[in-house]
């Protein structure tokens, strides 16, 4: 019963709103695909990288979003992203009972796993690379244990994998750490090890994963793709997803306490297998690294943190050698359990799922969190406009803002955008010196960045740039020699009661937040 | 088989091989623990140093012109009388090798800690040291770290002989804590360390009977802690300054890892080693284990503890590792013997290698100690020449310039309170830090605190975002400093229109040099 109440009460961290900056290029990329009928070759949103190849690797995904919301609106992604993750912590949970962990040390386990992992659920499309992993190791698991042929459904799973998201290498790098533990783990006669001809069945299904994973528009190149984000310095110290996670951050300390109860586990029951000492040695080692790997580090090692503590459960009861306590009838027990998993769902449902579901792209928690009012009054201007723009915001204003031709400056997709990009922005945003050349010689018709930015302020301060929009979310600059030619819609004085863009303006933002 | 003398002369022949090991990586480690100015800080030391030598402890912060908003607590005055002493009697450089020196020993104690029953070899003891050497080689140099590392080294290496039975070293512990309480709050580590090891083993060892000395020594090492010139007080500021958000806005070591950088890399490789060896070798001590971990954890709240972890885990890393290497890598390995090769002729290859990694730390070290090198490393990381004009030109008037050259700053004008601000949190407060990061963060309203607090002058990096923000509001480029590229920036004349002539370039173009 603890363990059922535990799954279900799950739900509520992996369940959101759309935070994710890249949910909205991701969907408009979609909803170009469909149109298209086909991949896009180059990216049709900046005026920076237009000639650049564009890998996309995530195409599938893509167009799942767009179908989505096209079918059920951004409340059905919501629902379909949160059922994936739930179905994630499922694999965890079947992975882990494999060994027949003590009931409560499962629940706590699980409960652990998913408040760990808080600083990256959301509907977000690395949650089904979390889904896939654990699936992946949950085959991989019970391959190594019980046997069989199941374990080939991986093959078809890296086929659709590799064209949904390309965190499917994760997948691959699973399975050849486990094979390598194995072998090493034979050679030193360490205990607990899984029978050779399973080992090597296991090999031939990695090799089959891997070929299948080619079969994607963009070919072999896709492997190769993979490892381009963890090579790329500018990715690892310019974008916050990629440092190191920041324990003075409340949001990671259940992570650290699962890492460091963890370490004290092992330590006192010295009982380890090959296999997980290699998926904790490294997805802590990866999550250490950056933040968004926590999410791997929950998938591997939630089973090995179950086991432990199950097994030093169970050493600490063979000490009081307690007689099992009289347990109620089954049906009590059914119906308990029914009623409380109904209860449990309704909660979820009413206080967390459905005013997710309900939120639109028009709504005040988007206005807070995205320039709404600001391409609101970007979409009036008469002209495309070249719009220099926060890295954070590029998605939702490609999503508004691209269909009527106008351009931005740069977005989430790091790789696309690539390192020279990246370096280029971050000392326009860093304001060292030769920042304004940089903007003005890519073409710049105007600056759209959040008000109290180290930037925004500085041109506000500055002769040669004029503001020419304000809300308290958004600043809008133009140069100053190129006022009088850039043909711009009137700034708004007053918006319709009820309108997002009234409330925010008589709703404290808190804008040192925003410039996180 | 050998005869008793045979056994005594291998068993010293094993003792000179040690302690041949460990003075040969102590050497190396001397690479890495001497080190120049590195730290900013040293300067505004150095300048309170002096500034106690003459007229004692200050009651207030002395050098900024912002009001600080707790009194002035000197935690660390007898680290600074020590250095201003040092660079008095034999410049910048002597200050640099002493500490070096202080900081390497810490390290030979430390690995001398490894219990004597478990053998731990030479070769573990010395790869032990140069890894931590290395793990705390960045938060190391002229500072109190170095000094924290000799007495938690002390600390371990006096519970590990008391565990031996020689229950008359812990007597060691007050006279050093009475000095470490007077050089670095890490003195605080140092109790608990000991108040962990005599919990754990009156709970594993309750025959033991000399836990009743350590006792006695814990309490006294405690009441010589409070003979610092805040008495008890001093427990109070550490506790304040450890919760104060200020303190982690203006001190970046105080922020938790950046495990992209290769010496945190280095200090995650250790954690995990560490947590390897004790699983393979049987288990830890309780009381190791529970210090390694606490250790553990701070080092993950905070960048400025990985020293301490990397000394807390080098005995253990030494200790256990060659019990995990004896248990599962001996036994394989066994029929693996070297050849040809007499114990003499080791001895003298071993001596003479020895001898060569001597030479060439002396000669490196030596080098990097000359006035003339530290004068060299002064100017180009630091603003020397942009301090030197400013002493020309704008004497007595207010700069602005980030706390990393704060405390350069105070030690060149350590009278008439121009300097802003410098690494000193605790007692400025968070008032005075939210007005510093308002301008290094180009907050909103970061032009109004220039206004408000008068500053006319700045010294910044060329390459900096508040030079190109005060450009923007008129500010002229006075002159540029080649060397640390600093450059001098000047408020227009009150009443002018500020107005930007062109973009800031790096170098400033045109600039006259410092």
């Amino acid at each position: 019963m603890f363990v059922g109440a535990v799954f279900v009460l799950s739900l509520l961290p992996v369940t959101s709103v759309i935070h994710d900056p890249d949910f909205w290029w991701h969907l408009r990329a979609g909803q170009l695909i469909l149109a298209h009928g086909g991949l896009l070759g180059t990216d049709p949103f900046t005026y920076t990288v237009a000639s650049h190849h564009w890998t996309m690797h995530e195409w599938l995904s893509e167009v799942l979003y767009a179908a989505l919301q096209s079918g059920g609106g951004f409340g059905l992604i919501v629902l379909v992203l949160s059922v994936v993750t739930w179905l994630g912590l499922l694999c965890l949970l079947l992975r882990a009972a494999l060994r027949r962990p003590n009931a409560f040390a499962l629940g706590l386990g699980l409960l652990l796993a998913a408040v760990a992992g808080y600083p990256i659920w959301g509907p977000r499309v690395q949650m089904i690379t979390f889904f896939l992993s654990a699936l992946t190791l949950l085959a991989v698991e019970r391959h190594l244990v019980r046997g069989g042929r199941a374990i080939w459904l991986l093959v078809p799973l890296f086929l659709v994998w590799s064209n949904l998201h390309s965190g499917f290498i994760i997948g691959l790098g699973f399975m050849a750490l486990i094979l390598i533990a194995e072998v090493a783990g034979g050679w030193l006669r360490w205990r607990d090890g899984a029978p050779t001809g399973r080992v090597r069945t296991l090999l031939f299904v990695l090799l089959a994963c891997t070929a299948v994973s080619m079969i994607n528009p963009n070919g072999p190149a896709i492997l190769a793709y993979a490892f381009l984000t963890q090579g790329s310095g500018a990715q690892q110290t310019l974008i916050l997803e990629w440092h190191s996670p920041d324990f003075h951050d409340w949001v990671v300390l259940p992570f650290a306490v699962m890492l460091i109860t963890l370490i004290a586990l092992v330590v006192v029951n010295r009982k380890l297998r090959a296999r997980d000492a290699a998926l904790v040695l490294v997805t802590a080692a990866l999550s250490m690294q950056s933040v968004r790997h926590i999410a791997l580090f929950v998938a591997a090692t939630t089973p090995v943190w179950i086991d432990q503590t199950s097994t030093l459960m169970g050493r600490v009861r063979r000490r009081s050698s307690q007689d099992p306590r009289p347990r109620p009838s089954l049906q009590f027990r059914v119906f308990t359990f029914s009623v409380l998993v109904a209860a449990l769902f309704g909660i979820y449902a009413s206080i967390r799922l459905i005013p997710a579901m309900r939120v639109t792209p028009s709504s005040l928690m988007y206005a807070k969190e995205y320039p709404v009012c600001a391409a609101r009054w970007l979409a009036q201007a008469p002209e495309p406009l070249k719009i220099f723009n926060q890295y954070g915001e590029g998605g939702y204003l490609a999503d508004t803002l691209s269909a009527r031709g106008d351009k931005i400056y740069i977005f989430g997709d790091a790789a696309l955008m690539g390192d020279p990009l990246l370096y280029t922005y971050a000392g326009v945003t860093s304001l060292q010196p030769g920042w304004d050349t940089t903007i003005r010689s890519a073409g710049t018709d105007i600056v759209l960045f959040d008000t109290g930015t180290p930037l925004a302020n500085v041109m506000d301060a500055s002769t040669r740039w004029v503001k020419v929009y304000q809300d308290p979310l958004s600043v809008a600059f133009v140069p100053s020699d190129r006022l009088h030619t850039l043909s711009l819609p009137a700034a708004p004085t007053s918006y319709p009661r009820g309108d997002p863009c009234a409330q925010l303006t008589s709703t404290a933002l808190d804008t040192a937040a925003q410039n996180q | 088989m050998l005869g008793v003398d045979g056994l005594e002369r291998e068993r010293r022949r094993e003792v000179v091989a040690r302690l041949g090991w460990v003075a040969g990586a102590a050497m190396l480690l001397l690479l890495i623990t001497v080190q120049p100015f590195a730290d900013a800080n040293a300067w505004w030391h150095l300048a309170l140093g002096r500034l106690i030598t003459s007229h004692g402890i200050p009651a207030h912060e002395p050098f900024s012109f912002l009001t600080a908003a707790h009194p002035w607590v000197g935690q660390q005055w007898l680290l600074d009388v020590f250095l201003a002493g040092l660079v008095g009697a034999g410049g910048v450089g002597v200050a640099s090798a002493l500490l070096g020196v202080v900081a390497a020993c810490g390290f030979v104690l430390a690995a001398l800690a490894v219990p004597r029953a478990t053998r731990a070899g030479g070769a573990w003891l010395a790869f032990a040291m140069v890894l931590s050497g290395l793990v705390a080689s960045r938060l190391l140099g002229v500072n109190a770290q170095a000094i924290s590392v000799l007495a938690i080294g002390t600390v371990l290496y006096v519970l590990a002989r008391w565990r031996e039975g020689r229950a008359a070293a812990v007597w060691v512990l007050p006279p050093v804590f009475l000095v470490w309480a007077n050089v670095d709050t890490l003195f605080i580590a140092g109790l608990l360390i000991v108040v962990a090891t005599l919990l754990v083993t009156s709970l594993t060892c309750p025959e033991l009977a000399s836990r009743g000395q350590l006792a006695a020594a814990l309490a006294a090492s405690v009441l010589l802690t409070l003979v610092n010139p805040y008495g008890p007080g001093l427990y109070a500021s550490v506790i304040t300054t450890l919760a104060d958000p200020a303190v982690a806005q203006l001190t970046t070591v105080w922020a938790s890892p950046d495990f992209h950088t290769w010496w945190l890399r280095l200090f995650e490789a250790e954690a995990a080693l560490l947590v390897v060896v004790w699983v393979t070798s049987g288990g830890p001590e309780p009381e190791d284990a529970i210090i390694g971990v606490a250790a553990l954890v701070a080092a993950l709240w905070s960048e400025t503890y990985v020293a301490l972890f990397a000394v807390i885990a080098l005995p253990q890393v030494a200790g256990y590792g060659a019990r995990a290497w004896r248990l599962h890598v001996t036994p394989r390995t066994a029929g693996i013997r070297l050849r040809g090769v007499s114990q003499r002729a080791r001895g003298i290859v071993a001596g003479g290698l020895l001898a060569a990694v001597a030479a060439a730390v002396v000669v490196t070290g030596a080098r990097q100690v000359t006035p003339a090198a530290a004068a060299s490393y002064e100017a180009s990381h630091y603003p020397m020449a942009a301090a030197d004009f400013i002493a020309a030109h704008y004497p007595g008037q207010r700069l602005y310039t980030t706390d990393t050259w704060g405390g350069y700053v105070a030690y060149r004008f350590p009278a008439g309170r121009v300097v802003f601000l410098y690494d000193q949190g605790s007692t400025f407060g968070d008032a005075a830090a939210q007005s510093y990061t308002k301008i290094h963060l180009l907050q909103s309203g970061w032009e109004q605190v220039l206004r408000e607090d008068a500053i006319q002058h700045a010294i910044v990096l060329d390459t900096s975002q508040e030079a190109s923000a005060l450009h923007e509001l008129g500010w002229a480029v006075a002159c540029y400093d080649s060397a640390s590229g600093g450059v001098v920036m000047s408020a227009p004349p009150p009443g002018a229109v500020p107005s930007a002539a062109g973009p800031l370039t790096a170098p400033p173009a045109g600039s006259p040099s410092c």
